[in-house]
């Protein structure tokens, strides 16, 4: 009888040995987040930067509470080379599964940042049960039609960035709107550069545009990825008498587009839908303040300084005070955003099991940076809106004597749109 | 109207880009794949140099250039020295110096656009109702400045006729005591200056970006072929055929076919005339 209650015994101490060692080592063991972005361009590097000071945040905090215990965040960040030009998607790919299968990453943040990659990985991140919320670069609406198509399949795939389609009908085409009645215009040419997103944005704004009244001036100009003369574009607009020239393009050289605007002296109002280049909290000082004027939307409030709700400036002074600028550009509150929505959806469901997590994440209602936070249940894209207190809200600003000005949407506005001084109005 | 300047311009833009290359190749038959990472490495040193040390514009663009010509001289002395006369491998040695330097520069934080150069002369002109910004019409004098001054020195100077001797006959310049190794590095240093000065003449334009690198090698490999492996005027021609084409396919078809151009060119020009336009000597040695 001794004997085997002597056995049971350590058999029972043997179990609660294992049990507390796996609960401890859980304890210790980090959520690992991995992040593919493209880190030589804007969109990729504000996006690391805007997630690294999320996970420093929160485990300066103490970390993620799952279930009972906390555990800290870990970031593994992947260059996926997607934005540069003549790289194939392949290559994110690639980089997407070395993160899943070598880095070991728990859940996935960030990018792919370019829209072809990111909707090839979609199919790599079901296969390997990932939850993937997209943070920056890809606008494709394909995206989270893709999800509303086959919302079971694609599950674990959310976006808590803007998307095309409401950026151009929700925040742009307003915005133009307001242009064309302030300032008497109605004459626009678009340029646009020689990717997915940008061409179907082009084409998409030309029709609402023509729609409008307004009159929309030969095709959308197409320029390949890296080109560096603009001079016959702008030349056209010219000849053409464009009153606004919409720009859409990612790569740094749009910079060049601009610089050239200015030294042509273009009698019409630069709109970067997507102009990285002028984004940047440098761009004035790189070109000289020729930017002067330029309209850049950045597709999430918090990517320039205002007060859309009371955490974008504890953002932006976060961010100031960790890089020493303001945030850079699109992508960056919504990569910091992203890891704190994942933090909540963890905490709420207990566990970090993907399928639990992506339905804390559908279920999401948070005040976040850029206004409320919520997905579509079928979409899981994050909701938006012209007000912060209803959802996602976008910023579009205008550079005015070296500073970046909120002019729309009007509920952030911290200043008004001017015309440059050789446009006759 | 505007074809016709802006046309001039980007083929000018072109001979700036290529002439580095072509001398190189032209004197020592060394194929420099690093030709556009000496390009950014220019514009980047020029940026660092008045940026970081606080030099005036012009003393940069100086130390700029000497600094460039002294690492194109190193990099043959040090590497490129032991794969001469082995084709392949040079390609693929200075290929792969170029790459390293690039990616390591991408590496150390060249990215982004906050890198410019600023223009030498503010502000643009109207050329018969076209407008053009005066940096671009300095582009035009500098590359017309650059090729004079590459002509005088070819034909005038003692150090540029026994480089020309090599390029003519390397073994009879040999016989003539002419040092064909130092001749070589001097081709570098001076091909490697021109990439130099291109850089500085064009980054002001737009940003000093890696990729400008590649886009460089790209367009002077294509202009070499196409006007013939080291002939100098082959390659001004070319530029003028490439950089017209160009113009008119933004013009006619759009913009996005502009990258074609030069590599459709290459492939015409290796299908009809391998040789290309003025590779007299490459033909007769097909000939025979």
């Amino acid at each position: 009888m001794k004997r085997r209650s002597g056995s049971f015994l350590v058999i029972f101490f043997a179990i609660l040995m294992m049990v507390i060692g796996s609960s401890h080592s859980w304890a210790d063991k980090p959520i690992i987040l991995g992040a593919p972005l493209s880190t030589a361009f804007l969109y990729g590097w504000a996006a690391e930067k805007g997630i690294k000071l999320a996970v420093d945040e929160i485990n300066a905090e103490g970390g993620v509470k799952v279930g009972n215990e906390k555990r800290k965040f870990s970031l593994e960040v992947i260059d996926t080379r997607d934005l540069e030009p003549g790289v194939p998607v392949s290559e994110a790919l690639l980089a997407l599964e070395k993160l899943i299968l070598e880095k070991k990453a728990d859940f996935i943040i960030g990018g792919p940042v370019r829209s072809e990659a990111a909707l090839a990985a979609m199919p790599l991140l079901v296969k390997n049960k990932k939850v993937s919320i997209l943070t920056t670069g890809s606008l494709t609406p394909k995206y989270h039609a893709t999800v509303a198509e086959n919302p079971d399949k694609f599950k674990y795939c959310f976006r808590i960035s803007g998307e095309a389609k409401w950026m151009v009908m929700g925040d742009l085409v307003p915005c133009l709107e307001d242009i064309g009645k302030k300032f008497n215009l109605n004459k626009l040419i678009i340029m646009v550069q020689d990717v997915a997103h940008a061409r179907a944005g082009g084409e998409l704004l030309a029709k609402t545009m023509g729609d409008k009244g307004w009159q929309v001036l030969g095709q959308p100009l197409v320029f390949p990825t890296g080109a560096t003369d603009f001079s016959m574009g702008l030349l056209d607009a010219k000849k053409k008498g464009a009153q606004v020239i919409i720009i859409w393009m990612d790569m740094p050289e749009s910079a060049i587009l601009l610089k050239q605007w200015h030294d042509m002296k273009v009698p019409a109002l630069p709109f970067g839908v997507i102009i990285a280049a002028a984004e940047q909290p440098g761009f004035w000082q790189a070109t000289d303040g020729k930017g002067e004027y330029c309209l850049a939307n950045v597709v999430n409030a918090g990517n320039v300084p205002s007060e859309a709700t009371p955490w974008t400036m504890k953002f932006v002074d976060a961010y100031k005070k960790k890089y020493g600028l303001e945030p850079e550009g699109y992508g960056t509150s919504s990569s910091y955003m992203a890891v704190y929505a994942l933090k909540d959806a963890i905490e709420r469901a207990g566990s970090i099991d993907s399928d639990k997590v992506a339905d804390a994440l559908r279920k999401i209602d948070l005040n976040g940076v850029y206004g409320r936070i919520r997905f579509d249940p079928k979409s899981n894209q994050v909701i938006p809106s012209l007000d912060p207190a209803e959802g996602a809200v976008g910023t579009v600003f205008q550079w005015q004597a070296g500073k970046r000005i909120v002019v729309f949407p009007p509920k952030i506005a911290t200043g008004e749109i001017k015309l440059p001084p050789w446009m006759n109005h | 109207m505007e074809i016709l300047i802006y046309g001039v311009i980007n083929s000018v833009t072109l001979v700036l880009m290529a002439l580095g290359f072509t001398l190189v190749y032209g004197v020592s038959r060394l194929p420099n794949f690093a030709h556009g990472a000496l390009y950014v490495v220019a514009g980047y040193l020029t940026w660092i140099f008045m940026n970081r040390l606080g030099f005036n514009y012009g003393l940069s663009i100086l130390f700029a250039l000497v600094s460039t010509s002294l690492i194109g001289a190193a990099m043959y002395q040090f590497v490129l020295i032991r794969v001469r006369g082995m084709p392949i491998s040079e390609i693929i040695a200075s290929y792969a110096i170029g790459l390293a330097i690039l990616e390591g520069l991408r590496w150390g934080g060249l990215k982004g656009s906050t890198f410019t150069l600023p223009p030498f002369i503010e502000g643009s002109i109207e050329i018969l109702g076209v407008s053009v910004d005066f940096q671009r019409l300095l582009v035009v004098v500098i590359g017309i400045i650059m090729l004079g001054l590459l002509w005088v020195f070819v034909t005038m100077t003692k150090l540029g006729l026994a480089l020309k001797g090599m390029a003519q006959d390397e073994r009879a310049a040999l016989t003539l005591g002419i040092d064909s190794d130092r001749m070589a590095v001097v081709s570098m240093a001076l091909g490697s200056g021109l990439a130099g000065v291109a850089a500085v003449t064009l980054f002001p334009l737009g940003n000093i970006v890696v990729e400008a690198g590649y886009n460089v090698l790209i367009m002077a490999v294509a202009v070499c072929i196409v006007g013939g492996l080291g002939s100098w005027t082959g390659a001004v021609l070319a530029a003028f055929l490439i950089g017209f084409a160009q113009i008119l396919t933004v013009v006619y078809l759009g913009a996005h076919f502009q990258v074609v151009v030069a590599l459709v060119s290459i492939i015409i020009t290796l299908v009809l005339r391998p040789s290309g336009l003025f590779g007299r000597q490459k033909e007769l040695e097909e000939r025979v």
